[in-house]
């Protein structure tokens, strides 16, 4: 039974017993409950011909991007600054601690107020989703840099500037990854919420708009799409993180657990 | 004291390092009046049982700990923090090597900090990977070096700043009998070839033997300091089963069985 264990077969066998109940339950249910995947290919196809699917995807992944970059980018030093000096993390923590619990789609409402019903709100709400995973994150990071790190960097004559730059930096680049990472989960999550409320573009207006002419094969499609969407970015950035973070520990957590 | 006005001369008087209890306020010293005078280019060994302050007179040396009182000087200077003139070689490697970094990046560090230029810092770490034995492995990660090999990437890259005095907490601790005992005889070979002031704290009585020119003895904490100071005059290689070694090892040890 070798061959099963290798990846091509498992994951195709996967994907097959996943086609066959989904098959069994769309001829079980009906087609307006559970559309099959026939039907579903066949309203994907009138989505990319009237050119609105790709038109959504990618102002979905828009909003995501540049939510999810500029995020990460204000996060980074944040959480390097707040896990470096003592004195604001004692206020931050806790700060940090209550808000991590409130959800971005809590959020909604207050955003479209304050950043009108545009572009901003909705990356605002990706900045939010991202920007506190990241801190906590980077911090936990700069916090578990061993003292003797620091030390051996001091005693060499580096500055503190230097120390947090050649050794914290790159001691922490894993935590930032993963973080950055996970942030892009959330990001996911947050525009589709966004878009479910307050626009009238993207997958997660798709898969809300459906419902008005009663297409669960266009809701289906949506779904089939954003699982494509965040699989792809997170092996892409994922990859990334191999090749090009390799020397600061960065590995791939499939390729670890083997 | 002015016969003792050598080159970095290490001059300690009644130095303490004392902390208050949590609960209930008294004052308890780690290390307490301890007395000593190290000469430039000597090769002094602090002996002692573990939790006796020995790393902790080490760390204040180095400028990691702060004094509670006395005075600690270098060639005259009072010591309030790390410096260049004073290297750490720690127990762990793996806590003080940047694994981010190469063996020839790890050696070039200071002198990166430093900003000495390109071909002058290869130059340097040339010299002292070869010194230490380690040509050849420059382009490999501390992850792929074995714990001997990581403490003599540590013994390079604070030679390459050329520091007067070498400071080693228990640095061959962790390694095997067999890595030690060459890595004691490289050390020794390196030490009279570099002339450096080297402090080097063991509990290994053997060790101390066949190290040091001095040894001084720490008593047990708390308020420990250094009661004895013995000297081995034996000339280096020095030979383990000589009956000079055994009798100042019986002596030594003698010492602990009081």
């Amino acid at each position: 039974m070798k061959w099963v264990e290798k990846k091509w077969v498992s994951v195709t066998l996967l994907w097959l017993a996943a086609l066959c109940i989904w098959q069994l339950g769309a001829l079980i249910y009906g087609p307006d409950v559970i559309p099959g995947p026939w039907a579903t290919l066949q309203g994907g196809r009138e989505l990319i011909s009237d050119g609105t699917l790709v038109q959504y995807i990618g102002i979905s992944f828009y909003r995501v991007l540049v939510g999810w970059v500029l995020g990460s980018l204000l996060a980074v030093p944040v959480g390097l600054i707040i896990g470096k000096v003592n004195i604001i993390r004692i206020f931050a923590e806790p700060f940090l601690n209550f808000i991590r619990f409130i959800p971005p789609i809590a959020f909604i409402t207050l955003f479209l107020v304050w950043f009108g019903i545009g572009e901003q709100s909705k990356i605002a709400l990706i900045m939010y989703a991202t920007f506190f995973i990241v801190v906590l994150n980077t911090l936990t990071g700069v916090m578990a840099v061993e003292e003797d790190k620091i030390r051996s960097a001091r005693s060499m004559g580096a500055s503190e500037w230097q120390i947090l730059l050649h050794v914290i930096v790159p001691a922490t680049t894993p935590y930032i990854f993963t973080g950055i990472r996970l942030a892009m989960g959330t990001s996911y999550m947050a525009i589709i919420g966004a878009e479910m409320i307050a626009s009238n573009e993207g997958v997660g207006y798709l898969i809300w708009n459906s419902r008005l002419f009663f297409r669960t094969d266009w809701i289906f499609v949506g779904l089939f799409c954003l699982g494509f969407m965040g699989f792809f970015t997170d092996r892409l950035f994922n990859w990334f993180g191999r090749k090009v973070l390799y020397r600061y520990g960065v590995v791939n957590v499939a390729a670890r657990r083997r | 004291m002015s016969s003792l006005a050598g080159s970095h001369a290490i001059q300690i008087e009644q130095l303490r390092k004392s902390y208050s209890a949590q609960t209930t306020g008294d004052v308890h010293y780690i290390i307490k009046d301890v007395n000593l005078v190290i000469k430039g280019g000597e090769f002094f060994v602090l002996l002692g049982p573990s939790g006796c302050g020995k790393s902790t007179l080490l760390n204040m040396i180095a400028g990691f700990v702060s004094k509670s009182g006395g005075n600690l000087k270098v060639d005259n200077v009072e010591i309030d923090r790390p410096g260049r003139d004073r290297a750490v070689v720690f127990q762990q490697a793996d806590s003080s090597l940047f694994p981010w970094l190469t063996v020839r990046e790890n050696v070039e560090f200071g002198l990166r900090m430093k900003k000495t230029p390109k071909a002058e810092r290869k130059q340097i770490s040339d010299r002292f990977i070869q010194l230490v034995g380690l040509s050849g492995h420059e382009k490999k990660f501390p992850k792929e070096l074995s714990g001997g090999m990581k403490q003599r990437v540590q013994l390079a890259r604070v030679l390459a700043n050329d520091p007067a005095i070498l400071l080693m907490d228990e640095p061959f601790g962790a390694l095997d009998a067999m890595t030690r005992r060459t890595m004691q005889k490289e050390l020794v070979n390196i030490w009279r070839e570099t002339h450096k002031t080297v402090i080097f704290v063991t509990h290994d009585i053997q060790e101390a033997l066949l190290l040091g020119e001095r040894i001084g003895i720490m008593s047990v904490g708390p308020s420990s300091n250094i009661t004895d100071v013995y000297d081995n005059p034996l000339p280096f290689p020095r030979d383990v089963a000589s009956p000079e070694f055994y009798s100042l090892y019986n002596k030594i040890q003698g010492h602990f069985e009081e």
